[in-house]
């Protein structure tokens, strides 16, 4: 058709097919969802159990404490749930049929806008949880929701290339985490340092510097992972 | 020619561990324990370095698909980890002697961390691959998502979180800084740890408030120090250090009207200590990093030969 301008519009319709084709099947079976909302909501009703007062409280460390678990909950909801989008195109023998038919670019950017979309659902969930079993109060909402859209954004284009390495190991689930840990690890806890800032209202000026770094360590790793991804998926 | 230079090495490195002991002299604030800095600090470094070889062999790997390159990125990761847990076991002792605990998610100690948890993921994904090709190529690009979250340890969270080991006492409790409040006309003395503070005068210039205290050492000598307060700032001016000790005296807090103010104190642990200010120690450490790094070398292109080696034998027989 056009071929002063290739690929990218067909390549971002081929990117959303493949993002209905996931949205579809996680519709039908909810392994994604049903793992990520029962992990969030264990996490949260075994940590309230005993801390839930603690968003009311006046103890100095109580925020730090607050913000930690919320992003614990998160990470692990998030490794247990993501951890099967590459590995069940293995599973399914679809892997063949959607190499050949979609360029790799679309198939990273589909499975990454589905993610994306979980984690926005599981971040919204958590923090409900959080606010409403554990009194938690969030001075600043607009910083929150935005450290956690960058944060999210960065945890999710990370978990998206791990998750296309683990399906080609033979392990399989087993590494995923180990694997994610420390790549996330700088991006956890900038992340918790600025979710303590927005928690405590200590004002938008003392969370830029952190903002900053996540939205570049985010950027970092997308870009790493369009230029990698090609790679994982041929092998 | 290797041999030479295995010989020379191993000599090299005889000669450096014996001037750490006997040359070298004692640091006069941290005694013979801040000789640890000369294998310490090497060995830190080289982790860095066999980090950067490993995600460059990895990168190349995935450009020419040479085995040679993959062995190399793999040999350069299992130095790297060797040298990251020398690196790891001469600071936990030093921290343990001079800030009192092996580990404190220092800045330096988080990194490194990482960077261990980076290599053993890196080992358990090649482990849990058996086709040779696969596993090269998945490993190769870990090592360089891995290598990419390495700027933001080393050069973004020393500079974003409080690090806790050089402690500033406005912002952190630590065990580190320990403290105690003294008020005009009120109690003037008082013991911090090992050492007995007497506040002598409180001068106001302007918004600074500058108070002289007399400090006791431990040793039973006495310094008269003069720690400032900016109470327009609302942070300190001059932290004084305390003279033959790892401390320094700041000003935490103040509260009251100038004439009845009530003074917050803190002595915390020093975040420079100024190890290698010293000649002798100085030309024994860039000895030993000489050392250290023919050390690595050599390794690293045995160890990368023998896994070629090895990859030959596999496809003869």
């Amino acid at each position: 058709m056009r071929s002063d301008k290739p690929a990218s519009p067909a390549l971002w319709t081929a990117a959303w097919a493949v993002a209905r084709k996931d949205v579809r099947i996680e519709l039908r079976t909810r392994y994604a969802l049903n793992a990520m909302v029962l992990f969030a909501v264990t996490t949260a009703v075994m940590v309230s159990f005993r801390l839930g007062p603690l968003g009311v409280s006046r103890d100095a460390r109580a925020v730090s404490t607050l913000a930690v678990l919320l992003w614990v909950a998160i990470f692990f909801a998030a490794m247990n749930g993501l951890s099967r989008t590459f590995v069940r195109e293995e599973e399914t023998r679809t892997v063949a049929l959607l190499r050949l038919s979609t360029p790799p670019l679309a198939v990273y950017l589909g499975k990454l806008l589905v993610n994306l979309g979980l984690l926005a659902l599981l971040e919204t969930l958590v923090t409900l949880l959080f606010v409403a079993l554990m009194n938690v109060r969030i001075a600043q909402p607009g910083l929150f929701a935005l450290t956690l859209s960058v944060g999210g954004f960065g945890l999710a284009g990370a978990t998206t290339i791990i998750a296309a390495v683990v399906a080609k190991a033979d392990g399989r689930n087993a590494l995923f985490t180990i694997l994610a840990f420390p790549l996330l690890l700088p991006l956890l806890i900038i992340a918790v340092e600025v979710t303590e800032i927005a928690l405590a209202g200590t004002g938008w000026s003392n969370a830029l510097g952190g903002l900053r770094v996540l939205a570049a360590y985010a950027l970092a790793q997308t870009v790493a992972s369009l230029l990698l991804f090609e790679l994982t998926w041929e092998s | 020619m290797t041999s030479a230079l295995k010989l020379s090495t191993g000599l090299w490195l005889a000669v450096v561990t014996a001037a750490m002991f006997l040359w070298v002299p004692a640091h006069e604030g941290l005694g013979n324990v801040g000789r640890i800095v000369i294998v310490h600090v090497p060995t830190g470094w080289l982790t860095s370095v066999a980090f950067l070889v490993s995600a460059i062999y990895s990168a190349l790997y995935l450009r020419r698909g040479r085995a040679v390159d993959d062995a190399k990125a793999l040999a350069a990761a299992e130095l790297g980890l060797i040298f990251s847990v020398l690196a790891t076991v001469t600071g936990a002792i030093f921290a343990r002697v001079v800030w009192g605990t092996f580990w404190n998610w220092d800045p330096r100690e988080t990194a490194i961390a990482v960077l261990m948890l980076i290599y053993a993921a890196y080992f358990a994904l090649r482990s849990s691959i058996e086709d040779v090709t696969r596993q090269r190529r998945l490993g190769a690009i870990y090592a360089l998502l891995a290598f990419i979250t390495v700027p933001f340890l080393i050069f973004v969270i020393p500079r974003i979180t409080d690090s806790t080991l050089h402690p500033n006492c406005a912002i952190l409790n630590t065990p580190n800084c320990e403290g105690l409040t003294l008020a005009e006309g009120g109690r003037v003395i008082g013991q911090v740890s090992d050492f007995r503070l007497e506040l002598k005068a409180v001068e106001q210039v302007g918004s600074i408030t500058v108070t002289t205290v007399e400090v006791r050492n431990p040793d039973g000598t006495f310094a008269t120090l003069r720690p400032s307060f900016d109470s327009a700032t609302g942070r300190p001016v001059a932290i004084e250090r305390v003279p033959d000790s790892l401390r320094e005296l700041q000003i935490k807090q103040l509260s009251g009207a100038p004439g009845s103010q009530t003074i917050e104190l803190a002595l915390a642990n020093v975040g420079n200590v100024g190890l290698l200010t010293e000649s002798r120690t100085l030309i024994t450490f860039f000895a030993s990093l000489l050392g250290f790094s023919a050390l690595f070398v050599w390794l690293w292109s045995l160890r990368a030969g023998l896994l070629s080696m090895h990859e030959e034998l596999q496809a003869v027989g």
